[in-house]
């Protein structure tokens, strides 16, 4: 039998049952188009995750005070600890760590912020200026404050495109004072766009120098510190060199963790996809469910049509050749289930994209080879032993049963 | 026609081709156990979720400085202008129906015990502790109630001790936490996790000494267990009120249990429901099986339909007959799904003994319920059609 007939002759089989094959191709692309959307989910949902990372760059290391013998946990994200980190740590690791190539120190707290009348509480940063390019912000209006030392205060203030709305109106904020708890400030630039990530929102906060900061909420360390590394450096060995640095500055004790954010984010990056398989796979179940109707359509198929292959077998045609006719049946419905389905599923992905464009929806091409190979495969395993068994009848048998 | 004959037709029907009906049910069989037993797991995690948090008991008011306006980073750990002091404590603690008041500092330090060393969470907290938050005292005794700046006292988790003392008597031994001399005067009971915060890893020292450790202004938080007596709006009202009155303004936020609790909660069902949604594909699909094969056993069974018509069985009859054969079906295979399942979950337990899998009896019903009306709906196309037959057609088919 050439190939060519054998494809027209399923062809005819698979359109003479129109009910039957519709049937079949409509749970299998239910199976295929349920598991890639999944899939297709969690991947959007991983890009998303992994963008809200990308403003650290790949060049940053964090530095917490604090340090737990237990590792794997959580860093210690209190930020705090028995000893500080101070100001002074952070110059030193910028003048004598090679590689290094700046320091931003942050404080944070919660101040009043106040001009004139119009006051609201919100998040204050006591940065150094290093932070604006590490963060990757920009400056919209006005400039960040230049050749301020680190642990020097000055009286002047960035603040948040949010904050200069409520406080300021229409009217323009540069040059002006603002008033942060009983602390004067000259707002000096003005933060571009929203700068959002992990849900504290930049463009509500007001950034003044980190001396400022500490005298502001009357601390003597720093909440964390970031540092910008050299990126021909290696990153573990940055941080076995940050590590000894601040163990010699506390005096022969390690009691700040370095944290390397590509480490962190690798490992978020694996729970993600460790998690849409596992949704995938319980996805697909319903696929092991079609595969069972294929079984039990192929049965009764191969009862029904007892007599045709008897006569087939009577004329020549091998065990083998009958096998392949019904196992090739089944892996045709499957083609088709797989091409619905993944119509079905690019269809619904089209109208996500319309619905929430935030997020990058996409058909990852290993999930469709995935999927189509575990459908394929299913489709022909459940066909397999009815075909068998229509393979191994007794053609005279077969003939007298018509 | 009697119910016995309805009866002992569709058994019949059903059993003439015996791996037919077997296959169809378990089609509707898998889609039942992934439904029921994905619900179950959603149900155990939120179980296990929930009474994590509810250990700590349910009659707590947790407050934390700074009012958020912002969200992200939890506000107690930032410095503030507006700090809550130990004077709020103390404060607090003469409020009607306050039973214990323990404030909460956190942060790290270097525990040191003789030879050994560790690296490790410190919480300063209050007297009365181990009754605020069900957490016993295993050795020794908690912190003392004391008037005036606190003794350097400390209290060990159970996996702090552990790695300090080995097996010897920490209670009465010295201990150096952040460069200070702390007496070890108790040990707690194992505890657990909760979010990533081993509380067994721990310390306690008193919250007046920890501020002067971390040179800190304010507390992190402060946790109010009130009595049987109250409820949490009264208790909640009350704290406001004299907060309101020591700061000025409402600089704080007040969290009850109980909100906590319903917000976790309805997240939780959301996930329980959506997990169990994925199993319903499966279900569908397993519809679809029966389907097919009910409109195909129609398609065989046209010259009998047009027999028992002309013998005088009723529309409704020939109906009723199809959809109890296809409703007999999908309970079959609803019971067969049960089996499985009883079966996953013997296997889950005797493998994975820690999985939170909480099958509910409720579930089983539900599941026989759904597979019922699975079997309805999909014998419902195929029981019209053939219903609505004419007999002379159908015999003349023979």
């Amino acid at each position: 039998m050439r190939l060519l007939d054998l494809i027209r002759f399923t062809l005819l089989t698979l359109v003479r049952q129109r009910f039957r094959s519709f049937m079949l191709i409509l749970s299998l692309a239910l199976g295929v188009a349920s598991t890639t959307l999944l899939v297709s989910l969690g991947e959007a949902a991983q890009s998303y995750v992994l963008g809200e990372f990308a403003f650290l760059g790949s060049d940053v290391l964090a530095i917490f005070p604090g340090r737990k013998t237990t590792t794997g946990a959580m860093p210690p994200v209190t930020g705090t600890a028995a000893r500080d980190i101070t100001l002074q740590d952070a110059v030193v690791l910028e003048r004598s760590v090679p590689g290094v190539v700046g320091v931003a120190a942050l404080v944070a707290g919660n101040a009043p912020v106040s001009f004139q009348s119009r006051e609201r509480g919100g998040m204050v940063l006591g940065v150094s200026e290093d932070f604006f390019p590490i963060r990757r912000l920009t400056v919209g209006r006005g400039q960040v404050w230049q050749g301020i030392p680190l642990d020097v205060s000055a009286p002047v203030a960035v603040i948040g495109d949010t904050v200069r709305q409520e406080l300021f109106g229409n009217r323009g904020a540069l040059g002006e004072w603002i008033r942060v708890r009983n602390f004067r400030f000259r707002v000096v630039g003005i933060l571009e766009g929203s700068a959002d990530s992990f849900g504290s929102d930049l463009s509500e906060a007001v950034f003044i120098p980190v001396a400022s900061a500490q005298q502001l909420f009357n601390v003597s360390g720093l909440f964390r510190l970031v540092v910008r590394v050299d990126e021909r450096f290696d990153r573990d060995e940055m941080v076995r060199r940050i590590e000894a640095k601040m163990t010699e500055l506390h005096d022969g004790e390690l009691d700040v963790t370095v944290v390397n954010p590509d480490a962190m984010v690798a490992s978020i990056s694996d729970i993600l996809r460790v998690m849409t398989l596992a949704v995938a796979g319980i996805a697909a179940i319903s696929l092991l469910v079609a595969g069972v109707l294929v079984m039990n359509l192929t049965l009764i198929s191969v009862q029904q049509r007892i007599t045709e292959i008897g006569l087939m077998k009577a004329i020549g045609a091998t065990s083998t050749q009958i096998r392949l006719l019904f196992v090739f049946e089944a892996a045709l419905l499957g083609v088709g289930g797989i091409i619905s389905g993944v119509l079905i599923s690019a269809l619904t992905l089209l109208a996500a994209a319309r619905v929430v464009p935030e997020l990058s929806w996409g058909l990852p091409w290993w999930a469709l080879l995935a999927v189509s190979l575990v459908t394929l495969l299913t489709a022909t395993v459940f066909a397999w032993r009815p075909a068998g068994k229509a393979a191994g009848l007794n053609p005279i048998a077969a003939l007298g049963r018509g | 026609m009697r119910v016995a004959d309805w009866l002992s037709w569709t058994r019949v029907a059903l059993a003439t081709d015996p791996l037919r009906s077997l296959l169809t049910a378990s089609g509707i069989a898998i889609g039942i156990c992934a439904v029921v037993l994905l619900t179950s797991i959603g149900e155990g995690i939120r179980d296990y979720l929930l009474n994590s948090f509810s250990q700590f008991g349910s009659r707590i008011v947790a407050i934390t400085p700074g009012k958020t306006e912002t969200g992200g980073i939890p506000s107690g750990l930032l410095s503030s202008v507006r700090p809550l002091s130990m004077d709020d404590v103390a404060a607090l603690r003469r409020l009607p129906h306050v039973d214990v008041v323990i404030p909460v500092v956190q942060g790290t330090a270097r525990i040191e015990a003789g030879r050994f060393a560790r690296d490790t969470d410190v919480f300063g907290v209050g007297p009365n502790m181990d009754r605020a938050w069900n957490f016993a005292v295993s050795s020794g005794r908690g912190l003392p109630e004391e008037s005036g700046h606190s003794r350097y006292l400390a209290v060990l988790g159970d996996k702090a001790r552990h790695e300090l003392f080995g097996q010897r008597n920490p209670l009465g031994s010295l201990v150096r936490i952040g460069g200070s001399r702390f007496r070890v005067i108790g040990v707690m009971e194992p505890k657990g996790q909760l979010l990533g915060l081993d509380l067994d890893d721990a310390v306690y020292i008193p919250a007046d000494i920890a501020l002067e450790m971390y040179n800190r202004t304010g507390l992190m938080e402060i946790d109010v267990i009130f009595r049987e007596s109250s409820s949490s709006q009264a208790v909640g009202e009350a704290i406001r009120e004299l907060l309101i009155a020591r700061h000025g303004e409402e600089d704080f936020t007040l969290l009850t249990q109980e909100d906590m609790l319903s917000s976790l909660d309805r997240i939780l069902n959301i996930l329980k429901f959506s997990v169990g949604a994925l199993g319903l594909i499966a279900l569908l699909v397993g519809g679809v099986g029966v389907l097919t094969i009910m409109s195909m056993a129609l398609s065989e069974r046209i010259p009998e339909i047009g027999l028992l018509r002309a013998l005088g069985a009723s529309k409704g009859e020939i109906l009723a007959m199809f959809l109890l054969e296809s409703v007999l079906l999908s309970l079959l295979g609803g019971a067969l799904g049960i089996a499985l399942l009883a079966l996953l979950a013997v296997f889950a337990h005797l493998l994975v003994p820690d999985m939170p899998l909480s099958i509910q009896p409720v579930y089983l019903l539900v599941g026989a319920g759904v597979s019922c009306a699975v079997g309805l709906i999909a014998g419902l196309s195929p029981a019209l059609r053939a219903a609505s037959l004419n007999p002379v057609d159908a015999l003349r088919d023979e």
